[in-house]
């Protein structure tokens, strides 16, 4: 293990440790100590210098530790798990099992921190290490791929019964997959699939959830968010909540394949925070205004435009504020 | 086999600057086939047992659709190209020719390609999907602007 996440292992209890301990701890001197401690950093953490009583981080970080999650996964999502690693950083989860995409079926991939964490078309998925759960999933399919259309809105409803696991309320999803708390975004998947046009599928679902932002060194995200512990007052164990969202992504994955969308299409519905409301949808080349009607078989969006029905694929929608 | 289909196959030829494709589906098979300008066009259409009813009714192959096959050709391969290998989408969605809009184009014509390669990206619903090469060959046609809806089974790209 690289020194730095060393000292992050014993600095991970928030309370203070002196340099000299430290530096002995590492078997390095303490001006080697200081200069980890700035090379935590660049990684979104706070970690506070106070002279004559040490080091230590601005909140405490329950790190992921595999051997907690296997001891907490039930036992349907431990048969079906093939593989199984943490990362304390990497590129991307999903690129982790996309890479070997072939063999990645039953795999699961977490990272403490990713360099380049992504969401649908370039745009970036932004976590402080530590401060929210970043995991992937690696799922085959024999089926074709029209028929995974609705993936997407079945992996936002394993996170939505995860967080209500949690005792969190209000949880709304937002066509397609958004993970929303009274209008503010709590959680993201991204689904990347590779295979040949006629099949298999190999799918990696991704998912980020922000549990406990650092409330000092909070990183400039362009949508309105807020984390897990911020709407609880109370702070949450990273590993049960990962062990949690395995098992319901396992569960989902595996009745997927089986039902298809129709078997949580009517569940789905009951997060929909945008059925009935006017909305804009951003296109890659236009704009369209018109009022949701719903989501249909394929999971496509359904807008009356002028009085008439269309369905949509992609694009982003925004709520529109009545006039 | 729908008479649509086939229209759509021609004007699919038309645009995309393949000199011959031959479609199978279970026992029936269209091969349509041209020659570039200035030579005049020629369209053989096989379809055993054509469909009857409302679908017959609709537009058929005509020489006024012919003709635009003598249009010059941008994207195309050369017309000496006798075959292709068609790649068409696996779901609707909208089609995208990089990973992202600051990133380059996966493929471009003329590229050589091998089996397994990344073509293009269908997003559907979230889901990015990225579609591999079936066979290994050359890009000789790109059906499909950037960006831009495609229905289940479209055809996206030729590989010869």
């Amino acid at each position: 293990m690289h020194q730095r996440w060393h000292l992050l292992y014993l600095l991970a209890d928030g309370d203070f440790h002196s340099g000299q301990g430290l530096a002995a701890e590492l078997g390095v001197s303490r001006t080697a100590v200081w200069k980890r401690v700035r090379m935590l950093e660049p990684y979104g953490l706070d970690v506070h210098a106070v002279p004559g009583k040490g080091y230590r981080l601005g909140s405490p970080i329950e790190l992921l530790d595999q051997d907690r999650i296997l001891l907490e996964l039930d036992s349907s999502a431990k048969a079906l798990l093939t593989r199984f690693d943490i990362y304390f950083e990497t590129d991307s989860t999903n690129q982790r099992l996309l890479d070997h995409h072939a063999q990645a079926h039953g795999n699961v991939c977490l990272a403490e921190f990713q360099t380049a964490g992504r969401g649908r078309r370039g745009s970036r998925w932004v976590s402080p290490l530590g401060a929210g759960l970043c995991l992937s999933i690696g799922w085959c399919f024999d089926s074709f791929p029209d028929s995974l259309t609705g993936l997407a809105l079945a992996g936002s409803l394993a996170v939505v019964r995860t967080l209500r696991a949690f005792g969190i309320r209000d949880v709304g999803l937002k066509w397609p997959n958004d993970v929303m708390w009274r209008g503010r975004k709590l959680a993201g998947i991204l689904l990347e699939m590779r295979g040949e046009s006629t099949g298999p599928c190999h799918v990696v679902a991704g998912v980020g959830i922000n549990v406990a932002f650092p409330i000092t060194r909070r990183p400039k995200i362009e949508q309105a968010w807020v984390d897990m512990v911020s709407i609880l007052g109370r702070p949450i164990s990273r590993n049960t909540l990962a062990a949690r969202l395995i098992g319901e992504l396992f569960a989902v994955l595996s009745a997927y394949q089986v039902q298809g969308f129709a078997g949580v299409r009517d569940e789905w519905a009951e997060y929909d925070l945008i059925s009935g409301r006017s909305v804009t949808l951003t296109l890659p080349d236009k704009q369209v205004y018109g009022r949701v009607i719903g989501v249909d078989p394929h999971a496509a969006l359904m807008l009356s435009v002028n009085g008439r029905v269309q369905i949509f694929t992609s694009g982003e929608v925004s709520l529109r504020l009545r006039s | 086999m729908d008479i649509r289909k086939v229209k759509k196959l021609i004007e699919l030829l038309a645009e995309s600057g393949i000199a011959e494709i031959e479609i199978r589906e279970g026992e029936e098979s269209v091969r349509i086939s041209r020659h570039g300008p200035p030579a005049p066009v020629q369209t053989v259409v096989h379809v055993p047992e054509p469909q009857q009813g409302p679908s017959a009714a609709g537009p058929s192959p005509s020489p006024s659709t012919a003709t635009a096959f003598s249009e010059p050709l941008s994207t195309g391969a050369p017309a000496h190209e006798r075959k292709g290998h068609m790649v068409t989408a696996p779901m609707v969605g909208t089609f995208y020719r990089s990973a992202s809009p600051e990133s380059p184009p996966f493929v471009e014509v003329g590229q050589m390609v091998s089996k397994g390669d990344v073509l293009c990206v269908i997003e559907a619903m979230k889901i990015m999907n990225q579609i591999e090469a079936d066979v290994s060959g050359t890009i000789s046609a790109i059906l499909v602007e950037n960006a831009q809806p495609v229905e289940f089974d479209q055809p996206l790209f030729v590989i010869t």
